[in-house]
């Protein structure tokens, strides 16, 4: 008989008091959201409010412009990934199936600034965006995050396990190289350009440092920005912070129930190659 | 493939145009540039021009104590969060790992953490965090702790930051740890089981060194996702490095000198301390790694 | 429409694959490019295909010199070893896509790929994926949308050598049938000489990246233009041994041995030592001025054939010989040999070298007596 440490039972049992650890904040999140004023405060804790009060999320979204903000959030979501898919799969094209002077040390070069934390861009990056004119634009927000090199450093593995075979015989069918990205090698790239889109909305969409500093008005908020403005103006009305909140995180949830499939291998990639 | 022809150079670089463009401008030419701008010692934003360089920025960067406390907070952060969240997600990952029935499902939960905004987290902790009316207070109330003021005692505030991050970086952590650890062939387990191993021998003696690659990939990754916490504490203290900066991070630090006070220089000076920092962590995991190729 | 080749020479950055080729190939002939790995046939294949621009050299179809035109461009059909089919698109998206690129409207690709899927039989397979077919139904998608945009030309590289032996007989029967039937201009790498003797017009024979041979397949078996080329034919592969002249000007010996050989056709009277070439199938068993004389040293059965390995002085000689005929190692035997099929070769250069028939005088015997 194979000895075990720990049995099934015990297994089970440490791994649900973890999950509701991990899941308590969500819970409490929700719950606090959808509480009366005064059940906010109310010791003991109560779970379930009395009375499920969705005219929280309403008040929130009213006390400040929130619809301003999740615009500006899908907009620079939105926008940010397609661009990003572009460069990428460009680039990663040229990196695995173009030969050019150059490559090679290019190529370095990129890897070698993956090494560089991006908070250290953050201050000449700043200055050129506003030399630039685009502070507190959308190209501020968005410009600066449509190309990643670890986006084409993945791709480009992708795309080196397609079979050389397979672009000649495009060739021969009559593809220009530009056809056989297109109609081909992205088709095939499928499952990598979902994990790369992903993992670029849920980077964009909680992105906070950047979008702090290259915005100074309202109308150009994204989400989590207008968010931490907002804890400041709802002082201490918890339900209404809870709710907003929530109004942030659930898209990405939601997003990952779906997609969560991507999402982790995505991850799990990122720490294989290491 | 063919060698290389001005013909295959010039469509090389015309595809790459559009993600080199970007890269230059925002990644290759900043570094560059920051570089230079931490030896500015005079320095006019609006017009873009430099009256003086000089190392000055950073002997006054090394005898501010607010820079000081930076560094020792991050040290602190550092201590407090890698080893800990570390030995939590292996744990939870060899759970995972053992043919269970659910494994996915947890597998999720566990992950949630990593695709949620940082801002809206620590807004949620603050509020769970909160002395007189918060959940982790009631809890430890319930176990006869008096409340503690996580958020606005000094003592406090870094523990309460630490918890907060290992909760956030747990899923990261263990997705990596569970791809490691299905690499690891079964046939080491049979001929361990064969032998008669135990299964904290198992783990000791295979597990453990099998998955060195991965625990060094997981270590190395998170000491310098550490170095470089920002967001949780600007979300968790409401704009500011904590009660009497017991919070303040060399990223907060930075993030003070440039966008509150404009000391272009100074910030840049102590990003740059903060590459060099990083910077020692990949090359020492690099050189490391190497050694760890022959393991498998 | 016939293809030029002209001082052809693809260079890699060491190798030379192909060397200064030049040949024409007919109109609507198949022609089988053979020769041992390495040799150059998949890059004159991709060199034809333009795949690969030459290092120097050039390439006419027909009249228009397509050296530097990009393969997109030259109109023809290839099919690869792989397949290499896409794997994200039916049957029928395969088979569509060449005239898809080039803007043929929906409807009458569609149309045309289900005909052409007919001829090569996999209509009822069109809705399927490629990793749904056997290695043979791929081949035949593969050759259907190689031939669907009418190619001027289609070139095949070894593309029966995933399939096991059975489908790849079926198959390059099918090949030349639809090529026949087409009547299409092939060009089909193989380095199964059987595959390239059984259904081409010509066979190109290369190595090292020359053509050592380019003729008909039984002519090229019959009668190789060189040591290389006859070695490289044939299964047994052929008797091959250096002969060295006698202080007799028509009696041979072995080269190291003082084995004397009756020989039923002379070699030029001018040579000193030449390489003699018998294939196996070509010798017979008689004791009438037997060619070899020695001892049975290994016997085995090929299918309906019987191989024996016979000792004769420092050389072993294989020969295919009567099944019927009890024998056993260590047996003493002799062999002979018709004239027309003894092959002299020069002894450096390799070339092939004429005959000299015997006259009717011929007393091997009395030679064999003297010098026992
Ligand atoms: N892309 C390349 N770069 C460098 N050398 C090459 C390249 N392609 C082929 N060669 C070399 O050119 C020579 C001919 O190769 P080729 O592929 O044409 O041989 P082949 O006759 O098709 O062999 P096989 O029967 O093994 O397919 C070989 O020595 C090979 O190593
Ligand atoms: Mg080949």
């Amino acid at each position: 008989m194979r000895k075990e440490a720990l049995s099934k039972g015990t297994i089970y049992i440490l791994l649900s008091l973890g999950a509701i650890l991990m899941l308590l904040p969500f819970v409490w999140m929700i719950s606090t959201s959808l509480k009366a004023p005064n059940e906010v405060m109310a010791m003991p804790p109560v779970w379930i409010p009395s009375e499920w009060q969705f005219g929280n999320y309403s008040e929130a979204s009213e006390s400040a412009p929130f619809g301003t903000y999740f615009f500006n959030s899908i907009v620079v979501t939105v926008l940010t990934t397609i661009g990003e898919l572009l460069t990428t799969i460009l680039a990663a094209y040229a990196f695995s199936r173009i030969n050019f002077y150059g490559k090679g040390i290019v190529f370095a070069v990129l890897l070698g600034t993956m090494m560089v934390p991006g908070e250290m861009l953050l201050i000449p990056n700043f200055v050129t965006v506003s030399n630039l004119g685009w502070i507190d634009s959308y190209e501020g927000l968005i410009v600066p995050w449509i190309a990643s090199i670890f986006s084409i450093f993945l791709l480009r593995q992708y795309f080196f396990s397609v079979p050389q075979e397979l672009s000649y015989a495009a060739k021969v069918d009559g593809c220009s190289d530009f056809k056989f990205l297109w109609y081909v090698m992205v088709p095939l790239a499928k499952p990598a350009l979902i994990t790369i889109a992903l993992l670029k909305i849920i980077g964009s969409w909680n992105a906070f440092l950047w979008p702090l500093i290259v915005t100074n008005s309202q109308e150009l908020r994204t989400l989590p920005v207008g968010l931490s403005a907002f804890t400041t103006e709802a002082g201490i009305k918890y339900e209404l912070l809870m709710a907003a909140s929530t109004m942030v995180i659930l898209p990405m949830l939601l997003l990952f129930f779906v997609m969560q499939k991507y999402v982790i291998s995505g991850v799990a990639r990122s720490g294989l190659k290491g | 493939m063919q060698k290389p022809t001005w013909k295959s150079t010039l469509k090389g670089y015309l595809y790459l145009l559009p993600a080199l463009l970007i890269l230059v401008v925002f990644s290759i030419y900043p570094i560059i540039k920051s570089f230079l701008m931490s030896f500015y010692t005079d320095y006019d934003f609006f017009s873009d021009t430099v009256n003086a360089y000089g190392l000055e920025n950073f002997t006054k960067l090394f005898q501010d104590p607010n820079f000081i406390t930076a560094l020792k907070n991050t040290g602190i952060f550092v201590i407090g969060v890698v080893p800990l969240s570390i030995i939590i997600s292996l744990a939870i990952a060899v759970l995972l790992n053992s043919k269970i029935k659910l494994s996915g499902f947890f597998r999720t939960i566990y992950f949630l953490p990593f695709v949620t905004s940082v801002v809206a987290v620590a807004i949620v902790w603050s509020w769970i965090f909160h002395s007189d009316y918060g959940l982790l207070n009631y809890i430890l109330g319930l176990f006869g702790v008096d409340p503690i003021d996580w958020l606005t005692s000094p003592t406090y505030a870094m523990p309460a930051l630490i918890i907060l991050s290992i909760w956030k970086g747990l899923g990261f952590n263990i997705i990596i740890f569970l791809a490691g650890l299905q690499n690891i062939g079964n046939q080491y387990y049979l001929a361990a089981k064969v032998d008669g191993a135990s299964a904290w021998n198992r783990f000791k003696s295979i597990t453990l060194p099998l998955l060195s690659p991965t625990m060094f990939f997981v270590s190395i990754i998170s000491i310098i996702n550490a170095f470089k916490v920002f967001d949780e504490i600007f979300a968790l203290f409401n704009g500011r490095p904590g009660p009497a900066n017991s919070a303040l991070t060399v990223v907060y630090y930075v993030y003070q000198k440039f966008y509150e006070e404009w000391e272009f220089g100074l910030a840049t000076a102590a990003a740059f301390v903060l590459f060099l920092i990083i910077f020692l962590f990949t090359i020492i995991q690099l050189i490391v790694g190497k050694k760890f190729v022959h393991y498998n | 429409m016939d293809i030029h080749l002209n001082q052809l020479s693809m260079v890699f950055d060491n190798t030379t694959a192909v060397q200064e080729m030049t040949t024409t190939i007919k109109d609507g002939e198949l022609v089988s490019l053979l020769g041992p790995s390495g040799c150059g046939k998949s890059t004159t294949l991709m060199l034809l295909s333009g795949l690969y621009k030459p290092t120097s050299g050039s390439i006419h179809f027909g009249d228009q010199d397509v050296t530097k035109l990009d393969a997109e461009k030259r109109g023809i059909g290839m099919v690869f070893q792989s397949y290499a089919l896409y794997p994200h698109l039916s049957v029928l998206k395969n088979i569509m896509f060449p005239l898809r690129m080039k803007k043929v409207p929906k409807k009458e690709a569609e149309a045309r790929a289900k005909e052409m899927a007919e001829l090569v039989q996999i209509g009822h397979l069109l809705d399927r994926k490629p990793g749904q077919l056997s290695g043979g139904q791929q081949q035949r998608v593969a050759i259907a949308r190689a031939l669907v945009k009418k190619p001027n030309v289609l070139l095949l590289d070894e593309p029966l050598s995933n399939l096991d032996a059975r489908l790849r007989l079926e198959m390059r029967e099918e090949i030349r049938r639809i090529q026949q039937e087409i009547g299409i201009t092939a060009i089909f790498v193989t380095h199964d000489q059987e595959e390239a003797l059984s259904i081409s017009d010509r066979v190109m024979l290369m190595k090292d990246g020359i053509i050592q041979q380019e003729s008909a397949p039984q002519n090229m078996y019959k009668k190789p233009e060189n040591e290389f080329v006859a070695s490289f034919l044939g299964n047994p592969p052929i008797n091959l041994m250096t002969l060295t002249k006698t202080h007799e000007s028509t009696v041979y010996r072995l080269a190291d041995s003082k084995e004397i050989i009756q020989l039923p056709a002379l070699p030029p009277e001018d040579m000193e030592t030449v390489r003699l070439g018998i294939r196996a199938e070509d010798l017979f068993h008689t004791t009438e001025n037997p060619l070899f004389q020695g001892e049975i040293i290994h016997i085995e059965t090929i299918g309906r054939d019987t191989l024996i390995r016979m000792q004769v002085g420092s050389i072993t000689v294989r020969a295919l010989v009567d099944p019927e005929q009890q024998l056993q190692i260590g047996d003493a035997y002799s062999l002979g040999v018709r004239p027309g099929n003894v092959h002299y070769f020069h002894s450096e250069s390799g070339k092939r070298l004429p005959l000299q028939m015997r006259g009717g005088n011929w007393h091997a015997k009395t030679n064999v007596e003297e010098h026992a």
